[in-house]
């Protein structure tokens, strides 16, 4: 952990509201405290964000494992905005604010008679980023949304797996809310920066479907062109052989990926048979992609003759972009991940040590920290009503009886 | 356009050097572009990017990536390898706000160009470094690419049938994808500080911790309870009905039921409401103790029923579903219409009209734009040399005569 150094952050001094849940959009809020801002995480008195109900449990009753990693740096402030003078306290919460970021379904906000001129009138320069299934607009926009349907929305779904078998999870489940909140993340320093130069304030509307589609390379540019629909391909890759995931005589897998025929023909070297870089034979990446089941086999009978750590270092003593593929347990014992710190150890009262991963990206000047985890519901909501809004203590007792709060 | 407008950008005035290959850092460069920085694009002078030849090639030979991706950059050619070539650079870096770079570690420091000399001709500067492994760290030396990146960053073991072979998780360039996302925001927050204190900062970005960091409880889960998470195919373990299910006509939808509310509205979609109820499965726990049980009936439903029919009561019962889409389908989707996710470019050297994904994040007060396509190989070097640096025709016709152009 990071002790407060002194050392100034890029966002110091910024105030971020984040009303979301789940990852879709509360990422982007992560990220930013990160850096330095300071995140107010606005709850529901009584549920709070059903993040902290998903995943694996803990023995704090208000916090999943993934509730307290990706909840780091945030307070947490408790107003019920079904409530009219809830939605009064968080006008005025919004007008002291710089940043406010949400992800419910189109509408929702509005229902509340929080619409965009209500809370712009509250706050002309405020940047506001809108998370959603599908986006803002457009025909789908109040349909439900998740990472997993936006998966499958936005094409990459349809291309994880064997062909013409069952289509898999892309690796991870909320990868989607994580693209999202990236792309939340930059509209809303690009926002920031616009709003410092003119004062204007503006709205990033981000679609998880059109995030996940956004990454897909030339998928839509070859359809377009020549009609080309791309189907899974199973640990393959269409682009280069041999690219893919081989089986190691202990069981295990590698990834090798041999993009362009200098790397092929070190790779040959490698596996002890250089003549199969020749130019009659598997030389030119083109002759590769034609026998691409006789080039793969090889590959796969030599790395099924070896232990996958023979593998790497034969790959690795001859430059081969080679790696093994990871599980968990894996990482943990992984060397490079250790030196780069990219796991950390909080120490979380009443639950002893939790890891979390570290922050990305590593800024050499002013590298971002980890501060807190996950906070328990309402811990800053006295502190944030007395101190920034100025209500009495009195008429704090009063809100939390009446649940407002 | 015959009207004078002034475009106002968040990053209008900024420029940004992309000395970078294929995508990592290049998609970093390509948002900045979006956003108004006028990016350089610095290449060898002969081939120029790998992204040019990596992929499906277009009648003038850069290949659709390279034209979908390379978008508003101008294309520069400087010989890196070469005294003269080096001695430009440096006078362009002079002039520049922003660098982008992935080689491997220590090629830039290999030609004279590091961290500690591009500070001195230009203490403001902000630099994103992109690479397989990040800067540091033992494996920091060895070829990295996304491929690579996916199994090392433990998502590549995740994506598959259980015991079955691991997959590629939809597609093989989400890793570049997603070190440019991370780096674009931390050369959006260095851009931040550099602007209040005026000291640059380098941003260092490993591809495998871009990918090991969208891992959600994956590690805090391992840490605290020892669980190595394995493939689950279309599932996931933590939330049923949770997957891909195929339909009557032989297509896929994918189904989200994260929470008990969302599994109501499903059961109501399948018009039986029981199965919600408490004594059945109207509870997460109870669906997963009986996961086989439940995805079987979700299946036969989903089986006797077409894609569309499945999509339109779940839509109607506002229950979390969606198609997987393949390239034709998102081409017919009316949500892509509606937002604009495809744009028609026409491209004069080609002669021919590209469809491309159009800009994201989208920001309502300054929406990105896209001026033009990829550039040809040092289409625009002439011009930077002479505005930029202020050369005159015999030094550029003396450089191209030595190559170093």
């Amino acid at each position: 952990m990071n002790e407060g150094s002194g050392k100034p952050l890029p966002l110091d001094g910024l105030r971020v509201i984040d009303v979301a849940t789940f990852l879709g959009g509360p990422y982007a809020a992560a990220i930013l405290g990160e850096f330095g801002a300071e995140i107010l995480k606005v709850e529901h008195p009584v549920s709070g964000d059903p993040m902290r109900r998903f995943g694996r449990a803990t023995k704090r009753h208000d916090a999943t494992l993934a509730w307290l990693s990706e909840a780091r740096n945030k307070k947490s402030v408790t107003i019920d905005l079904r409530k009219p003078r809830g939605v009064e306290l968080f006008v005025k919460l919004v007008s002291k604010s710089d940043v406010l970021i949400e992800n419910f379904r189109p509408g929702t906000l509005e229902g509340w008679g929080l619409t965009w001129e209500v809370l712009s009138g509250a706050n002309p320069g405020l940047v506001m980023l809108r998370v959603s299934g599908y986006g803002q607009t457009g025909p789908y926009r109040r349909r439900t949304g998740f990472a997993h349907i936006a998966h499958a929305i936005g094409g990459l779904s349809y291309l994880a797996g064997f062909p013409g078998e069952t289509p898999v999870v892309p690796g991870t489940a909320p990868l989607g809310d994580y693209v999202s909140s990236l792309y939340g993340a930059i509209g809303i320093l690009l926002a920031l920066r616009h709003k410092e130069h003119t004062g204007e304030g503006q709205v990033i509307d981000v679609g998880i479907c059109e995030s996940v589609f956004r990454l897909m390379d030339e998928l839509a540019t070859a359809y377009g062109l020549f009609g080309k629909i791309r189907e899974r391909e199973g640990s393959g890759s269409f682009v280069a052989v041999p690219h893919g995931h081989f089986r190691t005589k202990d069981e295990k897998w590698v990834a090798i990926a041999c993009t362009t025929d200098k790397m092929f023909e070190r790779f040959a070297d490698a596996m002890g048979q250089p003549e199969l870089a020749s130019s009659h034979l598997y030389g030119p990446q083109r002759q590769r992609l034609k026998a691409r089941d006789e080039v793969n086999r090889i590959v796969n009978e030599w790395t099924a003759s070896l232990t996958r750590d023979e593998v790497m270092r034969r790959c690795i003593d001859k430059e081969v972009p080679v790696g093994k593929l990871n599980s968990i347990a894996d990482i943990f014992e992984d060397e490079h991940f250790k030196a780069r710190k990219n796991l950390i150890t909080i120490d979380e009262e009443g639950l002893g040590p939790v890891v979390v991963p570290n922050v990305v990206p590593i800024l050499s000047e002013t590298p971002g920290s980890v501060r807190n985890l996950g906070p328990p519901l309402g811990n800053a909501t006295y502190e944030v009503m007395r101190e920034l809004l100025e209500i009495s203590a009195a008429e704090i007792a009063s809100l939390r009886q009446q649940k407002v709060i | 356009m015959t009207e004078e407008r002034k475009e106002h950008l968040p990053l209008t005035g900024i420029r940004v050097i992309d000395v970078a290959t294929v995508i990592a850092a290049p998609y970093c460069a390509t948002i900045l572009g979006e956003f108004g920085a006028d990016v350089l694009k610095v290449e060898h002078p002969i081939g120029g990017d790998l992204a040019r030849h990596f992929g499906t090639p277009t009648s003038r030979g850069d290949t659709l990536t390279w034209m979908s991706e390379a978008r508003n950059k101008r294309s520069v050619t400087v010989d890196l390898h070469r005294p003269e070539g080096v001695d430009i650079f440096k006078r362009l870096i002079a002039k520049t706000d922003v660098l982008c770079e992935n080689f491997r570690p220590g090629t830039l420091e290999k030609w004279g160009l590091g961290w500690e000399v591009l500070r001195e001709i230009n203490p403001g500067l902000v630099m994103l470094r992109v690479s397989g492994y990040g800067q540091t760290g033992p494996y920091k030396d060895r070829p990295g690419f996304a491929r690579i990146a996916h199994a090392v960053g433990g998502l590549a073991y995740l994506a598959g049938m259980p015991k079955g072979t691991p997959v590629t998780p939809g597609s093989t360039t989400l890793g570049d994808y997603l070190s440019g996302l991370f780096g674009c925001v931390g050369v959006l927050l260095a851009l931040r500080y550099k602007e209040k204190t005026g000291r640059g900062q380098y941003v260092d970005t490993a591809l495998y911790e871009s990918v090991f960091r969208c891992t959600e409880e994956l590690a805090p889960a391992y840490a605290m309870y020892g669980e190595v998470r394995e493939r689950h195919g279309p599932h996931i373990e933590t939330a049923c009905p949770y997957g891909h299910f195929p339909t009557k006509d032989g297509r896929w939808i994918a189904i989200a039921c994260t929470t008990d509310k969302l599994f109501a509205r499903l059961a109501e979609a399948m018009g039986r409401p029981e199965l919600a109820s408490t004594g059945l499965y109207g509870e997460q726990k109870t669906r997963l103790d009986n996961r086989h049980e439940v995805n079987e009936i979700v299946r036969d439903w989903c089986g006797s029923h077409t894609r569309d029919e499945v999509l339109a009561l779940c839509n109607d019962a506002n229950a979390p579903a969606g198609p997987l889409n393949n390239i034709a389908d998102i081409f017919g989707d009316r949500q892509f219409h509606a937002r604009r996710n495809l744009v028609a470019i026409d491209d004069p050297s080609l002669g021919e009209t590209l469809i491309v994904p159009s800009v994201l994040p989208r920001m309502s007060r300054t929406p990105g734009r896209i001026a033009h396509l990829g550039p040809k190989l040092g289409e625009h070097t002439e011009e930077v040399l002479k505005d930029l640096l202020g050369l005159g025709d015999g030094e550029i016709a003396e450089l191209r005569s030595h190559r170093v152009i």
